[in-house]
C-alpha cells in the first residue's frame, strides 16, 4: 500500500514543473485569447469580451488569412519536397544501397544548427552584394543575376522553403534509413528475383512497408512546419510585405508590434487545432506500432 | 530449360571467404542438393545464382548464357528464401500473383495458375490471409507456389523444409520429389539434412568451408566417400573413423590389428567403416575385443559403442541383445565397406595398394 503512494510522490516533482512551465502558461494564453489587453495601453489584462479575438481574426482580417494561405502552402512545399528529397537520399546511403558514406553522422549537421541560425546564414547567401548563392544561382541562370531574391514576394518565399528543407533533410534522410534498414532484406530481394525492376521492388515491395514511417515522419514535418517561426523571422521577418508571414510570425507580431496580447493569443489558439488533429495521428501511429 | 554451370566462382567479403574457387555443373533438369554444415556457402553459391550476391570472380552460366552481369528478373530463375520472404502487406493471393504481374502474365491466365500452384501445396482456403496470420510451414509452403506459379528455367531452393514438423516435411518431400519430376525443371536445393539430401538429390555436393568436397550420386557419396570430411559427415550414425597405420595390408590402431584390410604399409592412416558393418558379437570370436561404453537401443536394432585406445567406436548388434558398461564383447567388422584415408591429406587413398 505504501508504495503505491510513494510512486505518486515520486513522479509530483516532475508533475508539478510540467505543469508550471507547460500547463499553466497554456492555460492562461487560452484565457487571454478571450481578453482585451493592449500592452500599449495598460499592463494587466483588459476585460474578457467572449469570441471578439477570434471573430475578428477570422471575419475581418485579411492578414490572418493571408498568413493563413502563406503557412498552409510553405507547410505542403516544404513537408512534400522533404520528404521525397530525404527518401531519396535514404534510398541511396541506407544498407544495400548504391552510396556508401562512412560518416553518416556529418548529415545531421545541418540539423544541428538553431532554426535561427538556418534564418541568418541564408539572408546572408541570398545578400545581393555578397550571397553566394545569389551568385551561384546568379551564374548557373543568368537573368537570376540581377533580381535581389529576399526583395521579390515570390523568391523570397521560394529562399524560405529552401532553407526549411535544408535544414529538415539530414533528419528525415536519418529516420527513414532507419525505416529502411529496418525492411527484411528478403522481401526486396524476392521481388528482384521475381522479375520486378528496382522501381516496381521499390514501389510494390518496399514503399508499402514503408508506409507507417512515412506517415509518422510526414505528420511530425507537417507539425514542425505549422508552427514554423523562428527561421522566417530571421530571414525575411515576414516580408516583403507579408509574402512570407506565417501564423505563427503574425501571432507574434500582433503581440510584440502591435501589443495586441489578446488577439495574438487567439491567433495561437486557432493555429492548435490542426496541430491537435495531427498529434492526434501521430500518437495513434506511434503507439500502435508500438 | 537450362542447366547450370559454375566457373571458378570465389565471393570474398574482406578477408571472409563464403565460397571458394567453386565449379559446379548442375545437369538440365537434375536435381542437384547442396549438402554441408552451416556456413559452409550453401546460401552463398545460391544467391550468386540468383543474382543477389555478384561473385568476387568467376563466370556463372544458366544454359548457354553467362549471366554475370544480368540482373536477377534477367535470369528467370525462382528462390526459395530460407526465411520465406514472403511480402507481407499483400495476401497469400497477391503474393503467389506478383510474378506473374511484374513478368506481365495476360491477367486471364492468373487465375488458373494462381489456383494449379496453391492447390499443389493445399494452400487452397488460405489464398485470402496475409502472411502473418499463418504458421511457419504454412508460409513455407507460400513460398513454394510463389516459386512454382510460373516456369522458370532453374528453382533454387534454400531449406524450403526447414520449417515444417517431422511427419509433413517427410511427406512433403515426397510432394517435392513429384513436383520436380512433373515439371521436370532443374532445381537446386540446398539442406543440411542428410536424409532429405539423400533422398531428394539426383547428385549431391557435399560442401564444407566454402568448398565443394565431393559432388556424386547418394549412393556413390554413401559407399565412396572422397575424404574424411564426407565421410564423417554423411551417414547416422556417422562413420567410425579409426586412427592408426597400416602393415603389409593389416591395419594396426591402439591395441587391435585387423589383417587384410589393405593398403599396403603406410603410418597416418585412418580407417573408415560404418556401424552397419560392425557386428557385435560374444567377446573372443570377432575381430577384435573391447569393453563397452554405452548402449542405445534405436528400435530395429542397438547400437553399442566401445572402446578402442583412445577412441569411440560405434558397432551394431540385434535387438534383443543386453550388454552391461564396461563388459568385453567381440567385434566383427566386414570390409567390404570399409575405406582408408591418409590422415594428413584427408583423402581416401586405395585400399588394394
Ligand atoms: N554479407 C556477408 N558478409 C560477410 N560474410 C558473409 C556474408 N554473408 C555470408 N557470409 C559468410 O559466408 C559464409 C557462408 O555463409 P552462407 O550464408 O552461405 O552459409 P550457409 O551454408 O547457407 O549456412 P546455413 O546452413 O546456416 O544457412 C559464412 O561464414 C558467413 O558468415
Ligand atoms: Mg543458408
Amino acid at each position: 500500500m505504501r508504495d503505491r503512494h510513494l510512486k505518486y510522490l515520486l513522479v509530483l516533482p516532475a508533475v508539478v514543473v510540467v505543469f508550471a512551465t507547460a500547463i499553466w502558461p497554456l492555460i492562461q494564453s487560452l484565457i487571454l485569447s478571450f481578453r482585451t489587453w493592449k500592452l500599449s495601453k495598460s499592463h494587466v489584462p483588459g476585460p474578457f469580451i467572449g469570441w471578439e479575438n477570434y471573430s475578428w481574426a477570422l471575419l475581418e482580417e485579411p492578414d490572418f488569412w493571408n498568413a493563413t494561405v502563406v503557412t498552409t502552402v510553405y507547410t505542403v512545399l516544404t513537408v512534400g519536397c522533404t520528404t521525397l528529397i530525404a527518401l531519396g537520399i535514404a534510398l541511396l546511403l541506407a544498407p544495400g544501397g548504391r552510396l556508401r558514406l562512412t560518416v553518416r553522422t556529418l548529415l545531421i549537421l545541418p540539423f544541428a544548427m538553431s532554426p535561427a541560425l538556418v534564418g541568418v546564414s541564408f539572408r546572408f547567401m541570398f545578400n545581393p552584394e555578397f550571397g553566394l548563392f545569389d551568385a551561384f544561382f546568379g551564374l548557373l541562370i543568368p537573368p537570376l543575376a540581377e533580381v535581389s531574391w529576399l526583395a521579390d514576394p515570390t523568391l523570397a518565399f521560394a529562399v524560405c522553403v529552401m532553407a526549411d528543407i535544408w535544414g529538415w533533410i539530414p533528419f528525415i534522410t536519418l529516420v527513414l534509413i532507419g525505416g529502411i534498414a529496418a525492411l527484411p532484406k528478403e522481401t526486396v530481394e524476392a521481388a528482384y528475383v521475381d522479375g520486378a525492376s528496382g522501381f516496381e521492388a521499390f514501389r510494390d515491395v518496399m514503399l508499402p512497408q514503408l508506409a507507417p514511417v512515412l506517415a509518422i515522419v510526414i505528420i511530425l514535418k507537417s507539425i514542425f512546419s505549422i508552427k514554423t517561426f523562428d527561421q522566417i523571422y530571421m530571414l525575411t521577418n515576414g516580408g516583403p510585405g507579408t509574402a512570407t508571414q506565417t501564423l505563427a510570425h503574425y501571432a507574434y507580431f500582433n503581440g510584440f508590434k502591435y501589443y495586441d496580447m489578446g488577439f495574438a493569443a487567439s491567433v495561437a489558439w486557432i493555429m492548435v487545432l490542426p496541430m491537435i488533429v495531427l498529434t492526434y495521428f501521430y500518437t495513434r501511429y506511434v503507439f500502435r506500432r508500438g | 530449360m537450362a542447366g547450370v554451370r559454375l566457373k571458378d566462382v570465389t565471393k570474398r567479403w574482406g578477408a571472409v571467404i563464403g565460397v571458394h574457387n567453386q565449379s559446379l555443373e548442375v545437369r538440365d533438369r537434375e536435381f542437384l542438393v547442396l549438402l554441408g554444415p552451416s556456413g559452409c556457402g550453401k546460401t552463398t553459391t545460391m544467391r550468386m545464382i540468383a543474382g543477389l550476391e555478384e561473385p568476387s570472380e568467376g563466370e556463372i552460366w544458366i544454359g548457354d548464357r553467362m549471366v554475370n552481369d544480368d540482373l536477377p528478373k534477367d535470369r528467370d530463375v525462382a528462390m526459395v528464401f530460407q526465411n520465406y520472404g514472403l511480402y507481407p502487406h499483400m495476401t497469400v493471393r497477391e503474393n503467389i500473383a506478383y510474378p506473374l504481374k511484374v513478368r506481365r502474365v495476360p491477367k486471364s491466365e492468373w487465375e488458373e495458375r494462381i489456383d494449379r500452384a496453391a492447390a499443389r501445396v493445399q494452400l487452397g482456403d488460405l489464398l485470402e490471409r496475409k502472411p502473418r496470420e499463418l504458421s511457419g510451414g504454412q508460409r513455407q509452403r507460400v513460398a513454394f507456389a510463389r516459386a512454382t506459379v510460373r516456369e522458370p528455367k532453374v528453382f533454387l531452393m534454400d531449406e524450403p523444409l526447414s520449417n515444417l514438423d517431422a511427419k509433413l516435411r517427410v511427406s512433403t518431400r515426397a510432394e517435392l520429389k513429384h513436383l520436380q519430376h512433373e515439371l521436370a525443371t532443374t532445381t537446386i536445393y540446398v539442406t543440411h539434412d542428410q536424409i532429405e539430401a539423400m533422398t531428394l538429390a539426383d547428385r549431391v555436393a557435399v560442401m564444407s568451408d566454402g568448398i565443394i568436397q565431393q559432388l556424386a550420386t547418394p549412393e556413390e557419396i554413401y559407399d565412396n566417400p572422397a575424404n574424411l570430411f564426407v565421410a564423417g559427415f554423411i551417414g547416422s550414425p556417422s562413420m567410425n573413423l579409426i586412427a592408426g597405420e597400416t602393415n603389409n595390408g593389416s591395419f594396426l590402431a591402439a591395441d587391435i590389428e585387423l589383417p587384410e584390410v589393405g593398403g599396403g604399409s603406410r603410418k597416418g592412416v585412418v580407417l573408415g567403416i560404418r556401424p552397419e558393418d560392425l557386428t557385435v558379437v560374444e567377446a573372443g570370436s570377432g575381430h577384435f575385443d573391447a569393453p563397452v561404453y554405452a548402449t542405445e537401443l534405436t528400435g530395429e536394432a542397438i547400437l553399442v559403442t566401445v572402446v578402442v585406445g583412445s577412441q569411440h567406436v560405434c558397432a551394431r548388434g540385434p535387438r534383443h541383445m543386453r550388454k552391461d558398461i564396461g563388459e568385453l564383447v567381440g567385434i566383427h567388422a566386414d570390409f567390404s565397406h570399409a575405406h582408408l584415408f591418409d590422415s594428413a591429406t584427408e583423402e581416401r587413398i586405395a585400399r588394394s595398394s
